[in-house]
């Protein structure tokens, strides 16, 4: 498998060609949004002609952006925690359990996942108008806890597969109670998975764009919210700004994922 | 606390099934509605384009990538995950810029000549299917690559000391065992297409409307509840086929994301 395949692949110079026109087009992003967001505050320029930092300057300085970033931030770090709390032990009883019903269970918590995302939103829109949700944080917050358990379920179970259930019938046998036994011998096992899962539910929220489209209005409107908005009818060079901010974000945790993941393996 | 996850979901399926009073007719008129089968063949048309160019494209970067020594393939997969991260409003703003009518593309294409060339690439189909590509080509390149790395490697080497050609380990050996990774990849990107909303609406043109646009569409601007419900339950429907077709293929492991 980590074997290096034969140097005489058919046609590897047409290959790799392929492979990096590909690898450009798909970083066409990264690339020529940073160098436009150091650029000219007026208009969208490449390559820029003058180097300013008056883009992140009325990025910080413009209410309506400045604070959808917060609301996005607060957004995805309490969708992050109580996520964790509801889905980790979730992920623990349907792992050990032997719940009748539990792949019923498991398949309905994978739901958001698999149901196209503006099915969502509208279910949501029309259930919140109903509880006066619409427009509130609140309403974000549940529907993005929705949206984030299946990643974080996905990736404690299958740090559970690999951590040793029979440690726990060891604990268990000497006397520990099953909080202790959770807490003590199954979390510590669970370190690695439970941060991926947690980065992987914090990029679901902050990036989340639709259902916040039909649950936000302008109170609680979140950055991928005013984004969209702002890409549709006045595409400012202030998304530049933005959009770096976000491409660096992503880049370090691609990067903390791809490292977990690493030290996971290297593990196993 | 099962059920609070639980009963939203439940909600949600329920409402988009039963819009006030339990009625069918709303499908019968989606079902005689011009612009629903309008938009469905467009949503067809630009599914199936977006997911076979992604195809033909990540194929051979998932080669390539196979190809690399694991430390080097560690790097050049940042190049695909980085993009897999980057949100899609970002890559959404980025294509506008550069494939723009006052985008880079058209400033050097004017540049060039003078002012008198500039092709439109976006607010068109063109625009909606290089930013479906560019969103969907990283699913496309992990599902493969997935299955290119479990293949057992002396089988190919087997073949090359018994004679047989690049070209023809690669046609008679690597291509059929990758064909898991390759229906998985094609399935995932027609479920996230089928389904897609921001690249339509922010790439597209009028003529360029996908089903999730639709759904938007009857909620906000006709207030027509009823018909977005229908709209969204076809497109549930057709999503949730292609997602057992999946399953079928994966049997369970395997996630794309994992990889």
């Amino acid at each position: 498998m980590s074997a290096h395949p034969a140097s005489g692949r058919p046609g590897s110079g047409f290959v790799s060609t392929a492979a990096w026109a590909c690898y450009l087009f798909l970083l066409i992003p990264s690339l020529v949004v940073v160098p436009i967001s150091f650029g000219n505050p007026d208009q969208i320029e490449f390559p820029p002609r003058q180097f300013s930092l008056d883009l992140y300057r009325a990025f910080f300085n413009d209410p309506s952006w400045w604070g959808s970033m917060v609301q996005s931030l607060v957004v995805a770090a309490l969708t992050t925690l109580l996520t964790l709390v509801l889905g980790v032990p979730a992920a623990y009883a349907l792992a050990r359990s032997r719940l009748p019903g539990r792949q019923l269970l498991r398949g309905l918590f994978m739901m958001p996942l698999l149901v196209p995302v503006i099915v969502l939103g509208l279910g949501l829109y029309l259930q919140f108008s109903g509880w006066g949700l619409l427009d509130t944080t609140v309403g974000l917050l549940v529907a993005h806890i929705m949206m984030a358990t299946p990643f974080v379920m996905v990736s404690v179970m299958s740090g559970l597969h690999h951590a040793d259930a029979a440690l726990e019938t060891v604990a268990s046998i000497m006397g520990a109670s099953r909080p202790t036994i959770f807490f003590r011998v199954v979390l510590p096992q669970l370190r690695t998975a439970i941060a991926v899962g947690a980065m992987f539910a914090f990029l679901t929220s902050l990036d989340e764009v639709v259902v916040a489209y039909f649950l936000t209005g302008t109170s609680t409107m979140t950055l991928p919210v005013k984004m969209y908005s702002s890409i549709r009818w006045e595409l400012t060079p202030v998304l530049a700004a933005v959009s770096s901010l976000l491409t660096l974000l992503s880049l370090l945790i691609a990067l903390g994922i791809i490292a977990l993941q690493r030290k996971a393996e290297a593990k196993a | 606390m099962l059920a609070i996850l639980i009963y939203p979901l439940g909600l949600t399926i329920w409402t988009s099934v039963h819009p006030g009073t339990f009625s069918l007719q709303a499908y019968a008129e989606l079902s005689s509605s011009t612009l629903f089968l309008k938009v469905l063949r467009s949503t067809l048309e630009i599914t199936l384009t977006g997911t076979l160019v992604s195809l033909l494209v990540g194929y051979p970067v998932a080669l390539h990538l196979a190809a690399q020594p694991p430390s080097r393939r560690t790097a050049y997969l940042i190049m695909v995950m980085l993009p897999f991260w980057t949100s899609i409003l970002v890559k959404s703003f980025a294509l506008v810029a550069v494939f723009g009518n006052q985008g880079i593309v058209n400033q050097a294409l004017g540049f060039l000549s003078d002012g008198r060339i500039s092709v439109p690439m976006i607010f068109n189909r063109v625009g909606v299917v290089l930013g479906m590509i560019n969103f969907l080509l990283p699913f496309m390149i992990l599902s493969i690559l997935g299955s290119l790395l479990s293949q057992d490697r002396t089988l190919a080497l087997a073949a090359a000391t018994m004679g047989a050609g690049p070209l023809r380990i690669f046609w008679k050996i690597t291509l059929p065992l990758s064909m898991p990774g390759v229906v998985a990849g094609v399935l995932i990107n027609v479920t996230l297409s089928i389904g897609m909303y921001v690249t339509p609406a922010l790439l597209g043109g009028r003529q360029d409307m996908m089903v999730a646009n639709l759904v938007d569409f009857y909620t906000r601007q006709t207030l027509d509840w009823t018909a977005a419900s229908a709209t969204a339950v076809v497109l549930l429907a057709i999503s949730s086929i292609l997602v057992v077709l999946l399953g079928r293929v994966r049997g369970g492991g395997l996630s794309g994301a994992s990889a």
